[in-house]
Parts: C-alpha cells; sequence; structure tokens
C-alpha cells in the first residue's frame, strides 16, 4: 500500500478530530493512549492480581512456618530454603524430574519431528494419518492416564495380555520399578502435538529452497540436515522450552496412581516427581511454608533452564526473519 | 517418489496410527467388559456379549451428571470469558498505542513461559482467604484476565486488518470500543474458533484446578473420573472406570473430528518463529 494515500487519509482523520470539539477536549495521541489502558487493563489487573500476587504471597509464606491452619505463624527467614537442601527426598524427586524431562522431551520432540516429515510427503490419506496420530494429543489427561492404568493392569491389561502370547511372564508395571516406563509411555503417547507443531514448521519452508538443492543434485539426506534443519531450528527450540517448563512442573503420575491430591504422598518412588512432592507437602503434610518455598525454587529451576536453553541455542538457531512481536 | 517408496510409507504409518489408536480401543473394549471378563487372565481382547450396563451404572453409581453439569458450567464460563477478554486485550495492542505498550506486550510473551502450577497454589491459599473456594469466582476471574496465547493470537489477526477500517469508523463517529464490536470481533471468527476450542478442551480436561477450588460434591468430571469408581470394598471397578472415561473423553473427540482443521491452524498460527 502506498504510503502517500495513508498519510492523505490520515490528515483528514486528524482533520476530521479537530472539527469537533465536543469530543475531541485532548490531542488525540492522549485519548488513543488512555483507550489503550482501558483495552489491556483486564489482563493487567489480571497478571498482577492472579500471577505477580500469588507469586508474592507464595514467597512471604515460604518465610515462615505456616501450616495454613494454627493463626500464629513464624517468620522463619530462609530456614525453609535451607531445609530445602537437607532433605533427601526433595533432592531426590528434583533429580527424578530432571531425569524425566531429559528422557521424555526429546524423545517427544524427534518422534513428533519424525512422524512431520512422514505425513508431510505426498502420499494417499495423509489428512486421516495426521488427524488419528494427532488424536491422543487431544484426550484429556485424566482420560488418557485412566487408559494406561487400565492398560498396564497386572491381570486384566492388555501389556500382559501381549506378553502371555508372546509366553513371557507377566509383569506389574504399576509399582515400582516399572511405573516409570509407564509414565514415559504415557507422554509419549501425545507426540502428536509436536508432530502438527513440526508439520506446521514444515510447510512454511520454502519449497523453491529444496527443489534449487536438489536441481544442485543434492541427496534427500543432505536437504533434510542443511536446509530443513536449520529452517525449523526456532520451531524446535520452542517445543524444547516448553516442553521443559511443562515436564519440569509435570504431576502426571498422580493421575496414573491415586488421583486424588492428598493421595500424592503414596505415588511410587519411581514417579515421585518434585510436584508430587510439593502436592505432599501441603495437601497431606501441611507444611505450607515448606513447600511455597518448594514452589519458589522450581519457578527459579524453570527460568534458569529456560535462559540456558536460549543462551546455549543462540548460536544454533537459525532465524529467516526478526523474531515476530518484539518489533513493531 | 516411487511407488515402493509410497507403500513402505503407507504400511509405516498404518502401523503407527494402530499404535497410537490402540489404547482408545482397549479403553472402549473394556468399558464393555463384565467384572468376570475384567478378572480373567489373559485378558479378554473383546468381550463376547458387551455390557452395555456399565454405562448406566457409571452414571448412576456416582454424581456423574452433577459432575458433567459443573464441568459444562465451567467450560462454559471459561470459554466466553477468556475468549471475549482476550480478543479485548488483543485489539488493544494490536490497534492502538500508548507509552509502555513494547514493555507490556514483552511482558505478555514472557507469561507464557511461566510455570502455571506455580501459581496456581498460591492464588489456592488467596482465594481460600477470600472465601471463594467452592465458588465459579476463580474461573470467572481467570477468564477476565485473558490468556496470554490467546491474546497473541487476536493480537496477530486483528495487526493484519487494514487500516481504512477503523478510519472510516472514526470518521464516522465510532470508538474504539464500537470499532472493536462491530467491525474486528465479527471478521476474527477464524480465531474465535480457535480460541473457543482451545479454551473449552483446556477447561474440560483441567484436573489440578476443580481438585483444590472445588469440594469432592460440586467438583468437575476431570476430578470424579480421576477419583474413580470402587466397590463398597473399596477395590477399583475398572469396567465402570471405562465406561465413564469414554463418557468423559468423548465430547473432546467429537469436537476434534469435527473441526480438526480449526484445532490445527490454532497451533500453526500461532507464530512461533
Amino acid at each position: 500500500m502506498s504510503s502517500a494515500l495513508t498519510d492523505v487519509r490520515r490528515s483528514t482523520v486528524a482533520e476530521a478530530a479537530v472539527e469537533r470539539p465536543d469530543r475531541k477536549k485532548k490531542p488525540p495521541t492522549l485519548r488513543k493512549a488512555r483507550t489503550f489502558y482501558l483495552f489491556v487493563a483486564p489482563w493487567v489487573l489480571g497478571f498482577v492480581g492472579l500471577t505477580v500476587f500469588p507469586l508474592g504471597y507464595a514467597f512471604w509464606l515460604s518465610l515462615t512456618d505456616s501450616d495454613g491452619l494454627s493463626p500464629r505463624t513464624h517468620f522463619v527467614g530462609f530456614q525453609n530454603y535451607v531445609d530445602i537442601f537437607h532433605d533427601p527426598l526433595t533432592l531426590s524427586s528434583l533429580a527424578k524430574t530432571g531425569m524425566f524431562a531429559l528422557v521424555t522431551v526429546p524423545l517427544s520432540i524427534l518422534a513428533g519431528l519424525l512422524l512431520a516429515v512422514m505425513v508431510n510427503q505426498p502420499i494417499r490419506a495423509r489428512g486421516l494419518y495426521r488427524a488419528l496420530i494427532y488424536l491422543p494429543a487431544v484426550v484429556p489427561p485424566v482420560g488418557a492416564a485412566l487408559t494406561f492404568r487400565l492398560i498396564f493392569d497386572r491381570d486384566a491389561g492388555a501389556a500382559n495380555g501381549i506378553l502371555s502370547t508372546l509366553g513371557a511372564n507377566p509383569i506389574t508395571w504399576l509399582v515400582d520399578p516399572n511405573v516409570r516406563y509407564v509414565l514415559y509411555a504415557l507422554v509419549l503417547w501425545g507426540c502428536g502435538g509436536s508432530m502438527i507443531i513440526s508439520l506446521a514448521g514444515l510447510q512454511d519452508i520454502p519449497r523453491e529452497l529444496l527443489e534449487a538443492a536438489q536441481v544442485d543434485g543434492a541427496s534427500y539426506w543432505q536437504s533434510f540436515t542443511r536446509i530443513t534443519i536449520p529452517l525449523l531450528s526456532p520451531v524446535i527450540l520452542f517445543q524444547v522450552i516448553t516442553g521443559m517448563i511443562g515436564s519440569l512442573q509435570s504431576f502426571a503420575p498422580l493421575l496414573l496412581s491415586s488421583g486424588s491430591l492428598s493421595g500424592a504422598g503414596a505415588v511410587p518412588q519411581g514417579n515421585y516427581l518434585y510436584m508430587i512432592h510439593v502436592f505432599a507437602q501441603y495437601f497431606s503434610a501441611s507444611r505450607f511454608g515448606y513447600a511455597s518455598a518448594m514452589l519458589w525454587l522450581l519457578f527459579a529451576v524453570i527460568l534458569l533452564v529456560t535462559l540456558l536453553i536460549i543462551k546455549v541455542s543462540a548460536r544454533t538457531v537459525f532465524y529467516t526473519v526478526e523474531p515476530e512481536g518484539t518489533s513493531k | 517418489m516411487t511407488r515402493t517408496y509410497r507403500w513402505a510409507l503407507s504400511l509405516v504409518l498404518l502401523a503407527v496410527v494402530l499404535v497410537m489408536i490402540s489404547p482408545i480401543l482397549w479403553l472402549v473394549s473394556s468399558s464393555l467388559k463384565s467384572s468376570a471378563d475384567m478378572a480373567s487372565f489373559p485378558p479378554t481382547w473383546w468381550p463376547s456379549q458387551p455390557r452395555f450396563e456399565n454405562y448406566t451404572e457409571a452414571i448412576t453409581s456416582v454424581n456423574f451428571l452433577g459432575a458433567a453439569q459443573n464441568s459444562l458450567t465451567i467450560a462454559f464460563i471459561s470459554t466466553t470469558l477468556t475468549t471475549l477478554s482476550s480478543a479485548w486485550v488483543g485489539f488493544g495492542f494490536a490497534r492502538l498505542t500508548a507509552p509502555g505498550k513494547k514493555q507490556l506486550f514483552v511482558v505478555l510473551l514472557a507469561t507464557m513461559m511461566l510455570p502455571g502450577i506455580v501459581t496456581l497454589v498460591p492464588t489456592y491459599l488467596i482465594f481460600a482467604k477470600l472465601h471463594m473456594v467452592n465458588t465459579y469466582w476463580p474461573w470467572v476471574a481467570w477468564g477476565l484476565g485473558g490468556s496470554a496465547f490467546l491474546i497473541f493470537l487476536f493480537r496477530q489477526f486483528f495487526a493484519g486488518i487494514p487500516r481504512e477500517m477503523e478510519e472510516a469508523a472514526i470518521i464516522d463517529g465510532c470508538g474504539y470500543v464500537g470499532i472493536f464490536w462491530r467491525i474486528f470481533l465479527p471478521q476474527s471468527w477464524p480465531v474465535i474458533a480457535a480460541s473457543v476450542i482451545l479454551s473449552f478442551t483446556h477447561a474440560w480436561g483441567d484436573f489440578v484446578g476443580p481438585a483444590m477450588f472445588l469440594s469432592q460434591d460440586s467438583t468437575t468430571l476431570a476430578v470424579a473420573m480421576a477419583t474413580g469408581y470402587v466397590n463398597d470394598k473399596g477395590l477399583p471397578m475398572n469396567n465402570l472406570v471405562a465406561a465413564g472415561a469414554v463418557m468423559y473423553v468423548l465430547p473432546v473427540l467429537i469436537l476434534f473430528l469435527f473441526m480438526q482443521r480449526r484445532f490445527v491452524s490454532g497451533f500453526s498460527t500461532s507464530g512461533i518463529k
């Protein structure tokens, strides 16, 4: 669109505004600014009231010995944070959560990428393949966990049914040490979500680039590693970050076990992730101060991990254009 | 691409689809089994006599309809309020300017990275202090605050609408509220559809929110199903669990099958890059 045209239009608007003294006591930019604040107010209020204030409240709680019930709480300084680093259960749950993230995030992204490449090929009924592979990702978490509880049931489950037809002994899946594999399988079942994101990224790659490479005699593998992967790297980075954030705060094992917050303490050790321990501290042990300190530690860890990923990836991630949103 | 290659690829994909769909088939099969089928080992793959009574028992043996009603109410509140509020805020970021707008937008993008559960527990403690636990007010508050991701989606869409539209409206004496409501919102139905689907499935699937904020007798289906069905000996009745889970999951799956294009575009238009 020509800028001369828009300039003309803008000036007509300004003149029209000047001609109407009843509406225009203030200069138009000021009115526009006030309108802007009116429009973003719901989000700003929600952000302050439902994010900033709760985080602050949790921080204040983390400095006390509050149990949530007795009115008298004592200020204990950073004692809860010191205690965290002397609590083997908390530290081991943190280690398990790190392990869980390091296993499931790369596997999900890899599986999703592989599937995305496959369903991006010109084959018949690929729309149907895409939909059916993505389907598990839209099953609500509770429904998915219940389904996996039924599949891995010791007696009536399909997993042991398959093992017995193969002549193997049945396995008690839902207790230690096997239950962690059920959790991994449950998470990987949703890798269709990653497939859809990677597929959108693949479809954004200009066809001419790949065709030019083909003309120049590049093999499929060469154009995949030299063109597709670099152009897809922002999409992969996005998935690594959201995947890490999601899995560090995962409480999926709770749904796989008792399915109630107060039953968090009964989750098998192999699946005793950090958030499970937080729930157990809040809702079984009533150690509100300690649990709030745990939440703040998680917050700090997630923040650090995110910054670390962004920092490390800065040299390897390739942007064709400036990241959107920050400009304009 | 050669024919054999195409065939091989289709075979691999078919195998993947089978693996992905088989858990759902197992859920349906379990929901039709008798308790004798459930106790047999090796397990029954498909019940010879499907027991449809499981479904009526799954509805009557817990407060299924009450929980479903709570789920629907919460999903309705969150979906309408989140969509409207996100569109409203997204319009502000797309079409208006003011000092501090850039910084606010960066904060908005950064909140997408915030771990939601870290704020959820203290939010619960605050609502408990305000005696608003076991009401729908928390969902009203969350809905009015909008969702950062959806605000971003609406902002991207509104930023692409030609400026002539709003200038013509300003000349006609229409304020920005009118421009939003009469011109921009009606045009944004693709984003509204994506927003409705995403917020509905999120609200319907949410477990921790209702588990924390609602008591056991006014809870949602997600929580009622997670704690499951137990007999008088305290043992789980897995065929009823399966029947209940099928009925709980079905609305989302139907929504998905009818609107899969929207589901997919909701993510692909998110401007990840």
